[in-house]
């Protein structure tokens, strides 16, 4: 599609600054309620305000709003994406497009077999989410995925989801999966059943916090190393911390991008193994038989 | 401004970002995959489409072939059956020709013979008229004498009659 009309190329635009603002927001909000601060600082996100709710108030926070921004960018990514597209193709974007749709709906086959198909979706939207949540380090800004209820939150519905293809076998078949292999194990099949979500979210929140954490702790290291070797010197060079300057740039490439982009990656495929996993076949396609039975009974009656 | 402890759990953050979970997966959905499966929908059913034309196209293209050479073995087999047709046709017209030349020249042959006894028998009647007046005269003059003419020439003719038979008869 080389001619493009004028409209388009604006529609265009106007989606990019559209999904780029909502980080832009972000910096803007990070840089106005957080001034530097001097030292060592490992504590959780900024609470911008706090809602009076039952049971416990609800602090807006910055992982709260980060998450948002995060989600407003995508959604205008993906209408990016999708504008144009024709099938007679032609646009880079449509290739990258169709690329991201084909790889997660073959991971889901392979992972998950043909019944699951209509989870593709949602396993792009938690590879993306986590992804561009981790990713926001790079800006400068608080990662979502390094405060546990955001976590706790995607591992609570992945939860929903394992109970709710669970019980497609019938609320008998699940309660009776709790006694094997033998009745005995049952108190430790219900621990493993809610360790599941735990374990999960834990997983992600402390590897992307403990990233944050060793890089603050490597930047402080490196400062006072400096100051050991190079203070001696006189003037601003003796105070200029010099070591800080690429060394912790690596240990970023590795806790920000690197471990960032696995962590999603690992919780979608958790999420993929558990639901299919825990989805009994059989059962399910007895019942599924049993209920057309009845259905042929009644229509043979009526 | 307050930062949250590290570690701390909260029901209502925990509830929005389960909630945006759910939103990024309906946007996804709604905004990424339903386009995209879309179109490569749409393709996949043109190209079906197309390789389905072509299959037909091949199909009666071969029809088509197999048409044309039967056709041709016809037209070989009825131009064989033409120069048959018309060597024997060439042959019928070639003797008819013949025959017809054969008769003419038996015609002619026949005519001829008719026209040379004609001639035959008119001399001979030439011959005896002039015979008769050679004889006529030769008598008058050997005579003498005053004849009746008729009488004469009676007479004469008989006796020529008479040489004529033994004439027709000896020739």
């Amino acid at each position: 599609m080389k001619d493009k009309s004028i409209g388009f190329r604006i529609a265009d635009a106007a989606l990019i600054i559209l999904s780029v603002i909502p980080i832009a927001a972000a910096i803007a909000l990070r840089i106005l309620t957080n001034p530097a601060a001097e030292g060592i600082q490992i504590a959780g996100a900024h609470i911008f305000f706090t809602v009076k709710m039952p049971l416990q108030d609800m602090p807006i926070t910055e992982s709260q709003v980060n998450s948002w921004l995060v989600v407003i960018a995508l959604f205008f990514f993906c209408l990016y994406m999708t504008h144009g597209i024709s099938e007679k193709g032609g646009l880079r974007r449509q290739m990258i497009a169709e690329w991201i749709v084909e790889q997660t709906d073959s991971l889901v086959q392979k992972n998950m077999g043909q019944y699951f198909k209509a989870f593709s979706p949602f396993v792009g939207g938690i590879i993306a989410l986590s992804v561009c949540s981790s990713l926001l380090t790079l800006f400068g800004l608080y990662p979502p995925t390094s405060d546990l209820n955001v976590i706790a939150g995607w591992a609570i519905l992945v939860f929903v989801l394992i109970t709710h293809y669970k019980l497609k076998g019938g609320l008998l078949c699940y309660l009776k999966g709790f006694t094997e292999p033998i009745p005995v194990f049952t108190p430790f099949n219900i621990i493993s059943e809610f360790a599941t979500p735990v374990s999960m979210s834990f997983r992600h929140y402390g590897n992307v916090l403990s990233g944050s954490v060793i890089s603050a702790l490597v930047a402080a290291g490196l400062t006072s190393v400096s100051s050991v070797v190079l203070g001696w010197l006189p003037g601003v060079i003796g105070n200029f911390p010099l070591f800080r300057v690429g060394i912790p740039a690596v240990l970023s490439l590795y806790f920000d991008i690197f471990s960032g982009c696995l962590q999603a990656f690992i919780f979608a495929m958790l999420t993929m193994l558990y639901v299919s996993g825990g989805f009994p076949v059989e059962e399910w396609q007895k019942r599924m038989k049993r209920k057309k039975d009845k259905k042929q009974k009644n229509i043979k009656s009526a | 401004m307050q930062s949250l402890e590290v570690i701390s759990v909260n029901i209502w953050d925990i509830l929005i970002s389960l909630l945006n979970l759910l939103i990024i997966f309906l946007l996804f959905k709604r905004f990424l995959y339903k386009p995209v499966r879309k179109v490569l929908d749409k393709r996949k059913v043109a190209i079906d489409t197309q390789y389905s034309e072509a299959e037909d196209a091949k199909q009666s293209a071969l029809k088509d072939k197999e048409i044309y050479e039967q056709k041709l073995k016809g037209a070989q087999d009825e131009a064989d059956e033409m120069i048959k047709s018309a060597a024997s046709a060439a042959d019928k017209r070639s003797a008819k020709i013949i025959d017809d030349a054969k008769n003419k020249a038996d015609g002619i042959i026949r005519q001829a013979h008719g026209e040379i006894e004609l001639e035959r028998k008119k001399a001979a009647e030439d011959i005896k008229h002039e015979i008769a007046d050679v004889s006529t005269l030769l008598t008058e003059k050997m005579l003498e004498r005053e004849i009746n003419e008729k009488d004469h020439r009676d007479f004469i003719d008989s006796f020529i009659e008479g040489i004529g038979e033994d004439d027709g008869t000896s020739d």
